[in-house]
């Protein structure tokens, strides 16, 4: 019998299933967060969780967060490993740069942001200011902001999604591509034909690891707008915190949590077996 | 098999969101929800020889934290004890929290306010400690529970009405002495806006920062009448929505009238520093410690506070008295005689004097005189004013702040209906957290 795993088992127990089911339990209750007593109030926070405009409104971001970084991540990054896969000068230090965001903490990356879309003196409003335009406090509307930091977030790794199609672009042997040029096909059908249905594992893995990424943004949204105007550009993840540290609802914060990991799980399995079903064999 | 894997790939990123959802320890379920006896003082005598080590957290940052740890560093070379000092900064609450709930905390910390309210059940009783008989009396009822207990040593008391730029009042021609009412203000307001400045501001991406603003109006619409009093309805459970939906609407007007910097959704504490400091706006609802902070942007600004207008005629302005810098000893400390001497050390006049002086306060003890420089005019000035404790600390339960700060936030965006839902949340959430 193989013991090997079983440290890595036992991590994951401790670290991640224990706090699950007692995250489970505190949803359970009306514990604020710090004291040593709580009570036990059934199924309210779940009643309570399916009534609360600011959840409805954090669900509805979460997704834009989740599937617009991805599919602005996946497109891009598809882009820039099929222009960086080409031999040419100066590819390597392309995709250091590309990648080189990925390295900086996405806390760190929301505050650099921050000072791009500040009202007074920002980047970008001196831009407008310089082209004669009006300022604009870009973070005010939630909606603006919103996109704002799902095109923040999918810039900023989009050198991941180019590193696994990279990858991924250099496993299809060249020999179908040979014979394609020999029977006259066009680039453009090559890449439909050849290039995205022998690329569909890699398509699979940018996908699902982008779209958990997106659906658990958390440190962007809290450097840019710490979930303001009031709730209007709040994660799920957001919520939790602010709810649990912020409101002091624990136990609410828990039943959202436990909703965020369902809806990410469901979302993340349907996605999987999507493209499981698209994938063909070389 | 590779499904299997992906899948399993999926279920532990989605657990992980979750995980952070937990205590670090469990707390207990009760019936009742009642607060634990006050706790048994206990100073067991540090064996000799023994090395002590103690452990100090701080909210303050800056120019306070510095204070601090100076002072520490003090009595680490008087008593050969060794101070772990901590200033996590804007994480402080959140860490104590998390510590709260698992029952380990800091040997020593700081309370920012909520002594009494919060952190009373993890904290030792200082009444029998040297120090108890020189604290002010300003600050006594603020640190003292409804059994009597009292706490933590208040370092110095944390007076505050409204921070204002000197030279926008004046060019103006503006009296801050004649803004006995919330109309005067607005007039002033009216005045300055047409003069091009931003009359208020507020850094509203620091969401504390419109917690403020209600923390400052509502007292005078609330509790400072005292003919027209609700303070003792707020004590029994009972909140009146319209006197709040009052004050949301008088956010709403001054935000529809333009008295807001024009950023007031996205702007942060340190824009409203920078701006008070250099003359772009005239009020600003902070205390006096933001005078220091504007003065570390521009040292030569003139700034100055005022009290805070009342709501009606018949009423007089006020101020707001709370704690600032109180350090108490968690009851369970290991340490609880060596924490003693620290808080000890802590009192003495000199100590004090220095940590009060760094963050522009006076001090919580009747012995201790602090050279306060400029601000010290203003202390004496309204000296006769009187103080009414933190509306949120005193009147309203633990975890309403983040509902002002959100509600606040909803007015000043101009949603509609915001005015009325922050009323009815308001209401909500006090008797929620009231039955807790």
């Amino acid at each position: 019998m193989n013991l090997f795993y079983l440290p890595a088992v036992l991590l994951f127990l401790v670290f991640v299933i224990y706090p699950f089911i007692q995250g489970g339990f505190l949803s359970l209750t009306n514990w604020n967060g710090y004291s040593q007593s709580y009570k036990m109030v059934g199924l309210k926070n779940y009643v309570r969780l399916f009534t609360d405009g600011n959840v409805g409104t954090a669900f509805l971001n979460t997704l834009i967060y989740g599937f617009g970084s991805t599919l602005l991540q996946n497109v891009l990054g598809l882009a820039l490993a099929l222009f960086l896969n080409g031999k040419f000068r100066g590819r390597s230090v392309l995709r250091t740069v590309i990648y080189l965001p990925v390295m900086i903490a996405p806390l760190i990356m929301g505050y650099v942001m921050y000072f791009f879309f500040s009202y007074n003196r920002g980047a970008i409003n001196d831009i407008v200011l310089a082209l004669g335009g009006q300022m604009v406090d870009w973070m005010a509307s939630g909606p603006r902001a919103v996109a704002i930091m799902t095109v923040v977030n999918a810039l900023q790794f989009v050198g991941v999604s180019m590193v696994i199609y990279l990858a991924g672009l250099q496993n299809i042997p060249q020999m179908y591509y040979e014979a394609a040029a020999m029977d006259g096909i066009g680039k453009a059908a090559q890449l439909r034909y050849i290039t995205l249905p022998l690329l569909m594992p890699a398509i699979q893995s940018a996908v699902v690891v982008n779209l958990i990424g997106g659906l658990k943004l958390f440190d962007i949204i809290m450097a840019l707008t710490s979930g303001g105007p009031g709730y209007a550009s709040h994660s799920l993840s957001t919520l939790v915190h602010r709810t649990y540290f912020g409101s002091e609802n624990a136990g609410y914060a828990s039943a959202i949590g436990l909703v965020s990991f369902l809806l990410i799980m469901v979302i993340g399995t349907l996605v999987t077996r999507y493209f499981t079903k698209k994938e063909v064999e070389m | 098999m590779k499904k299997t894997l992906s899948l399993v790939l999926t279920a532990a990123l989605s657990l992980s969101l979750l995980s952070a959802c937990t205590p670090a320890a469990d707390p207990q379920p009760s019936s009742g929800g009642a607060k634990p006896s006050a706790p048994t003082v206990s100073t067991p005598a540090t064996p000799s020889g023994e090395k002590v080590e103690l452990t100090f957290m701080t909210n303050v940052v800056g120019e306070k934290a510095a204070a601090l740890e100076s002072a520490l560093k003090g009595f680490e070379a008087e008593t050969g004890y060794t101070v772990e000092f901590s200033a996590p900064g804007d994480s402080y609450e959140e860490l104590m929290k998390t510590k709260m709930s698992s029952n380990e905390l800091p040997d020593v910390f700081t309370t920012h306010g909520w002594s009494v309210a919060r952190y009373s059940e993890y904290l030792m009783p200082v009444n029998d400690m040297e120090f108890a008989g020189r604290i002010s009396d300003q600050i006594k009822p603020v640190i003292t529970d409804s059994e009597g207990n009292m706490f933590v040593l208040p370092i110095d008391i944390d007076i505050a009405g409204i921070v204002y730029n000197v030279d926008v009042l004046a060019d103006n021609n503006i009296d801050p002495d004649s803004l006995k009412t919330w109309d005067d203000f607005a007039a002033a307001c009216a005045v300055i806006k047409a003069a091009g400045v931003s009359p208020m501001h507020i850094g509203g991406k620091d969401t504390w920062t419109i917690g403020q603003f209600f923390d400052w109006v509502a007292p005078s619409f609330y509790v400072t009448d005292e003919s027209a009093s609700k303070a003792a309805d707020l004590k029994a459970g009972k909140f009146d929505v319209p006197t709040w939906t009052e004050i949301a609407q008088m956010m709403a007007d001054w935000t529809a009238a333009g008295y807001f910097n024009p950023d007031v959704l996205t702007a942060d504490y340190n824009s409203d520093m920078e701006a008070l400091a250099t003359g772009k706006t005239a009020f600003c609802f902070y205390g006096p410690s933001a005078i220091m902070d504007a003065k570390g942007v521009n040292a030569d600004a003139s700034l100055g506070m005022m009290p805070i207008p009342a709501a009606s005629d018949g009423d007089a302005p006020s101020l707001i008295a709370g704690e600032d810098i109180a350090v108490g000893i968690w009851k369970d400390t290991k340490n609880a005689a060596a924490a003693q001497e620290l808080l000890n050390y802590l009192a003495r006049p000199e100590v004090a004097g220095a940590i009060a002086k760094a963050a522009g306060n006076s001090s919580g003890l009747t012995d201790v005189d602090v050279e306060l420089g400029d601000i010290k005019t203003y202390f004496d000035k309204y000296k006769s004013v009187e103080t009414f404790p933190y509306f949120d600390r005193e009147y309203l339960p633990s975890g309403m702040w983040d509902v002002m700060c959100a509600t606040g936030a909803e007015i000043l965006a101009q949603k509609s209906g915001a005015v009325e839902d922050a009323g009815k949340i308001m209401e909500q959430s006090f008797l929620d957290k009231y039955a807790g």
